[in-house]
């Protein structure tokens, strides 16, 4: 067997096992890590997906990235630029105008205003609030949660320390946050706005990549973990210059520049266990990598139950990870356009430079209720009759993506249930670009008329083609029972998976909210003392 | 304004009765307060239909607290719990029967998987060990994060100490319990499908939420939270309805001297300088008290019998954001004869138990799913008993009562007001249970829809909420009614909650009731010794 056993081994080239591997190469201990694909990213990736044009294939917009790995990992040196939408939300109307929700926030009070004074309000007050409170969420965010499964000694100090900056929130806001985390988000939503398009854009975050609607309790927690450390009701819009694959391809240099080996093409097969530890990798083709140290960012099924053999795991565990809930419930549609749609109400500007309306996330599903039908419907197996639409149009803010005056769509379709009652994904892949250009068609008349050409991803495509288990992008499904301690299954949930050695940093873990390279930062922390005391 | 009390305690339901009997046996003059002419809140028993006895509300006991009951000497008063036998759910060309007999059960379960019939008997055990941890903390108030009082650090540290003390598997279902849905947390032990559904019911009652909705796995156990093996097993009847449990612990009050009076109406709570001195009735009688308790819910005590002055702009706020969020209805027959199960005929023991309409999960999310765009059920889930077969006097020779618990009926419907739904409701109700038990239309005598707008009427429970509001994670232990405002003191002075709307919540318990009098008496225990 190959390989330096002290060396770690990391499965997956996504962004947070690019994270992890940045943080051990800075400590010193730089491990190798294993892609299968021909490029790094994993979901992060750009793709040509019709000649010319290039799409975020399976996360459009990053989550946004947490700001200490940003700080840290000084990605502009590694030719990264990150362009920042000036509207984060834009809630167009089949009737007129809609609402446009700008980054800045007086403009996007007083945006707020001319729907209703009193929302515009409530903003202040809920921006307020998520400002006092930014400080805690970052905390929960980018630290380990502790271990409820053994509340002694070192995790109770861990979870006295949360507490701790909890209570730095003053009593006001500290039963704030408690109150909110484990409510529905519908209710959150409510308490915060009365116009329905804002509760809707509220419970829209709450229930993204979820197999949950809006009055799903633990739904607001979902949200809070994407807004609160912004300290803003909607997370700004930052995205790569050259598609999420540009921020991959960044951390990758910044990994290797602190000694992280990246191999492209090379599959695992196996995480080898010897004497109930890890013992290294086998690779597809036969190789073999010894390595006392192994970190998947494989999702948490692959990893204990396709990578690992099952005799090495406890009957607990086992069935802990069969119950764990992996499928996913949203598609992807990207279209190529030969021009800008036109939205109703929507200036649209010279046709050289799209109206600021389209840079952000443009969301189709206007009310709480709307959301909440289209859950009903994948409750029972069924493709949303009329889906929540999350579209972002990536060429408003990189003219680079497509060739010149064309444009690239992207719309995240929810609900779409990975295991249909009837029928299969491969004869129902064209419905959902149907059903997307049909909601479309409201709000962007003649938009089918600009298609030049589509690619859809149904869940089982986002299986098959980025090994997600279940089609799940955020690799199970981020309700409270598998949530923060409990990620992915409770008594495993801080980054050590349940063989020493093994350890995990994907979306299976904490947070797990999206491309945040959070679950990356978190687990190299806990990684680090081990290798010490190992190599030691 | 001749009469003066050291506590008037605004409402005669069990908790308020339960409050009274424990201050007035440590020596507190107390006047209880009931607006209607019978005493009991929603644990009443009364004569609906001539010659027919109903638990009009409330229905079966069993989470009634064990220390109330020896401390109040209940027994001695008149309370006497019948067995309750085991679940039937009746199905299409079968059905599924838990009994009273582990045996039975156990074979009953097997016919639809054999690995059930086990897992049936693990659950169980690991449930009443489960109980057996959460049970002190009903007897204890709330711990509260945001106070630093040694006395709240030191219950913290006893509840973590005691989360140690137990293995690596209970550790686990307990996270479950707080955090899954009911039907996600009984996937992991079952596969049966009408086996999960039943089960599941108990994690929806009084929530405005789905059998697949995370959290209710927590009013699950909440459910199965009743002395398991203490003086009584599982679920039962109170002889005469469940107005015999009020009026027992009414005899305890009294006995100890408390005074009660019926239709007495409390129209205002008197304060002065921030202080509750008494309380006005709707007759203009005033009566001043050191102390008032409200068993009533937060809107009613805050927003009907106070001014806005009277309390600070915040708590009025969270008052105002209080989930209630009726979801049930009640359905009260007078039967000729007994209903005829075709999955079942004839008379028998699977009549003696609750009989539950919960034929599959689906069945049960799509009657949730209905409730959520403000219709009742089309097909409900339905809790029914014949406490006639048990407790024969509650109707004439030969005829029967029977009460249908209803599940899902929201407060507040899209279309149409409740008044002019309320047949139809009943109706759907009817149809449902035909669907098993062709010949029940042909056996009414006499039928009571209540509505939860009626709930709200008669009783006082706002939107209908049978627990005062929804049992949902932000709104229990620390943060019921309102964070920060959990240990039954309000920011009125000198004025208590004492009802279902304070730690630990619901149900024919009488918990708030003790703790709130224990705080005023200010012996609250700090840690869980009842």
């Amino acid at each position: 067997m190959a390989g330096d056993r002290e060396r770690p081994i990391v499965v997956g080239a996504g962004v947070n096992g690019l994270v992890a591997a940045f943080y051990m190469g800075r400590e010193g201990r730089a491990p190798v890590v294993l892609e299968r694909a021909s490029q790094v990213g994993g979901i992060a990736a750009t793709e040509e997906f019709l000649p010319g044009f290039r799409a975020s294939m399976v996360a459009p917009l990053a989550g946004p990235v947490t700001p200490r790995v940003l700080a840290d990992a000084e990605l502009a040196g590694h030719g990264l630029e990150w362009l920042e939408s000036p509207v984060r939300v834009f809630l167009p109307s089949p009737e007129g105008r809609g609402i446009v929700l700008y980054s800045d926030a007086e403009k996007c009070a007083a945006e707020i205003a001319r729907v209703s004074p009193g929302d515009a309000e409530r903003y202040r007050e809920a921006r307020a609030a998520l400002e006092a409170m930014a400080p805690f969420f970052v905390r929960v965010l980018e630290t380990t949660p502790p271990a409820v499964e053994n509340l002694s000694g070192s995790e109770l100090f861990r979870a006295a320390k949360l507490g701790l900056s909890l209570r730095r929130l003053g009593k006001k806001n500290m039963l704030r946050a408690l109150r909110w985390l484990p409510m529905p988000v519908a209710d959150l939503a409510s308490e915060w706005f009365e116009t329905e398009p804002l509760r809707a854009a509220i419970a829209a975050r709450g229930i993204f990549a979820a197999r949950l609607g809006p009055r799903s309790p633990g739904t607001a927690a979902r949200l809070l973990f994407q807004v609160a450390p912004w300290g803003d009701p909607f997370a700004p819009i930052i995205v790569p210059r050259g598609g999420m694959g540009a921020l991959s391809e960044a951390l990758a240099k910044a990994a290797r520049a602190v000694g992280a080996q990246i191999r492209t093409e090379v599959q695992v097969e196996r995480i080898l266990v010897k004497d109930g530890r890890v013992a290294g990798v086998a690779l597809t083709g036969g190789e073999e990598i010894a390595g006392r140290t192994v970190i998947s960012g494989a999702d948490p099924v692959r990893t204990l139950l396709r990578l690992i053999d099952p005799a090495q795991l406890s009957t607990g565990v086992l069935q802990k990870i069969r119950h764990y809930r992996i499928d996913g419930g949203a598609a992807l549609v990207h279209i190529a356009l030969d021009g800008l749609p036109r939205f109703r109400g929507l200036d649209s500007g010279s046709s050289s430079t799209a109206p600021p309306a389209l840079a952000g996330r443009i969301q189709i599903g206007a009310t709480v209720d709307a959301l909440e039908r289209a859950f009903d419907d994948a409750k029972y197996g069924r493709i949303s009759a009329e889906p929540y639409l999350e579209v972002t149009i990536p060429t408003a803010l990189d003219p680079s993506l497509a060739p010149e005056g064309k444009h690239v769509l992207s719309a995240w379709l929810q609900f779409a249930p990975y295991t249909l009652r009837e029928g299969n994904w491969a004869e129902r892949r064209d419905d959902l670009l149907q059903v997307t250009l049909r909601l479309l068609e409201n709000y962007a008349p003649g938009i089918s008329a600009l298609v030049h050409g589509a690619r859809v991803l149904t869940p089982a495509d986002l299986e098959s083609s980025y090994s997600l288990t279940g089609g799940h992008v955020f690799h199970g499904d981020l309700a409270m029972d598998q949530m923060y301690s409990m990620r992915p299954i409770f008594a495993h949930g801080c980054y050590r998976g349940p063989i020493p050695g093994l350890y995990f940093c994907g979306a299976g873990t904490h947070p797990g909210i999206g491309v945040t390279g959070a679950s990356g930062l978190n687990a190299a922390r806990e990684v680090l003392p081990d290798l010490r005391r190992g190599g030691s | 304004m001749a009469e003066s009390y050291d506590v008037v305690v605004i409402g005669g339901g069990h908790n308020g009765l339960v409050h009274a009997a424990y201050l007035a046996r440590a020596g507190r003059k107390v006047l209880v307060l009931e607006s209607r002419p019978v005493l009991g809140g929603a644990a009443v028993t009364e004569e609906i239909v001539p010659g027919f006895r109903f638990s009009v509300f409330s229905y079966v006991v069993s989470l009634l607290r064990p220390e109330i009951i020896r401390e109040l000497d209940l027994v001695r008063h008149g309370l006497e719990i019948l067995p309750l036998d085991g679940t039937f759910t009746p199905l299409e060309g079968n059905y599924l029967w838990r009994v009273d007999d582990p045996m039975r059960t156990r074979r009953e379960i097997a016919r639809f998987s054999a690995l059930d019939a086990e897992a049936y008997e693990d659950f169980g055990r690991a449930m009443v060990r489960i109980c057996r941890f959460v049970r002190p903390m009903l007897g204890t108030p709330a711990p509260d994060p945001t106070r630093i009082s040694w006395g709240d650090f030191e219950q913290l540290l006893w509840l973590v100490r005691r989360w140690q003390g137990i293995d690596a598997g209970d550790k686990f279902l307990l996270a479950q319990l707080g955090t899954s849905s009911a039907i996600d947390f009984l996937d992991r032990w079952f596969e049966t499908d009408p086996l999960k559904a039943t089960m599941s019911a108990s994690g929806i009652i009084g929530t405005f939420l789905g059998v697949r909705s995370p959290g209710t796995a927590y009013v699950l156990l909440h459910h199965y939270m009743g002395e398991i093996d203490g003086t009584f097993r599982a679920w039962g009847f109170s002889r005469d309805g469940t107005g015999g449990i009020s009026r027992s612990i009414a005899g305890a009050a009294a006995e100890a001297g408390a005074t009660i009076r019926t239709e007495a109406r409390v129209a205002r709570i008197l304060t002065r300088n921030g202080r509750a001195e008494g309380v006005a009735l709707e007759s203009g009688e005033e009566i001043r008290a050191k102390t008032v308790s409200s068993s009533l819910d937060p809107r009613q005590t805050f927003i009907r019998l106070l001014e806005p002055r009277d309390l600070p702009a915040e708590f009025l706020e969270e008052v105002g954001r209080y989930k209630f969020r009726g979801s049930s209805g009640k359905v009260n027959l007078a039967l000729d004869a007994l209903p005829d199960f075709t999955c079942l005929p004839g008379v028998g023991r699977h009549l003696r138990g609750a009989i539950s309409i919960s034929p599959s999960v689906e069945y049960m999310e799509r009657a949730y799913d209905d409730a959520k765009y403000g219709r009742f059920s089309r097909q409900p889930y339905i809790d029914m008993v014949i406490p006639t077969l048990t407790d024969p006097q509650l109707a004439p020779p030969g005829k029967h009562v029977m009460s249908c618990f209803v599940q899902y009926a929201p407060y507040h419907l899209a279309e149409g007001d409740w008044d002019s739904r309320r047949e139809a409701f009943g109706d759907a109700v009817i149809d449902a249970i035909s669907r098993f038990a062709p010949n029940i239309r042909k056996i009414i005598l006499g039928r009571q829809v209540l509505t939860p707008l009626d709930i709200e009427r008669i009783v006082g429970l706002s939107e209908g909420n049978i627990f005062q509001g929804e049992l949902s994670p932000e709104q229990l232990f620390f943060q019921r009614p309102v964070g920060g405002w959990a240990r039954y003191r309000t920011p009125v002075s000198g004025l208590y909650l004492c009802g279902s709307a304070a730690h630990p919540g619901g149900g024919i318990m009488g918990a708030p009731g003790r703790l709130a009098a224990l705080e005023i008496l200010r012996q609250a225990p700090i840690k869980g010794v009842s």
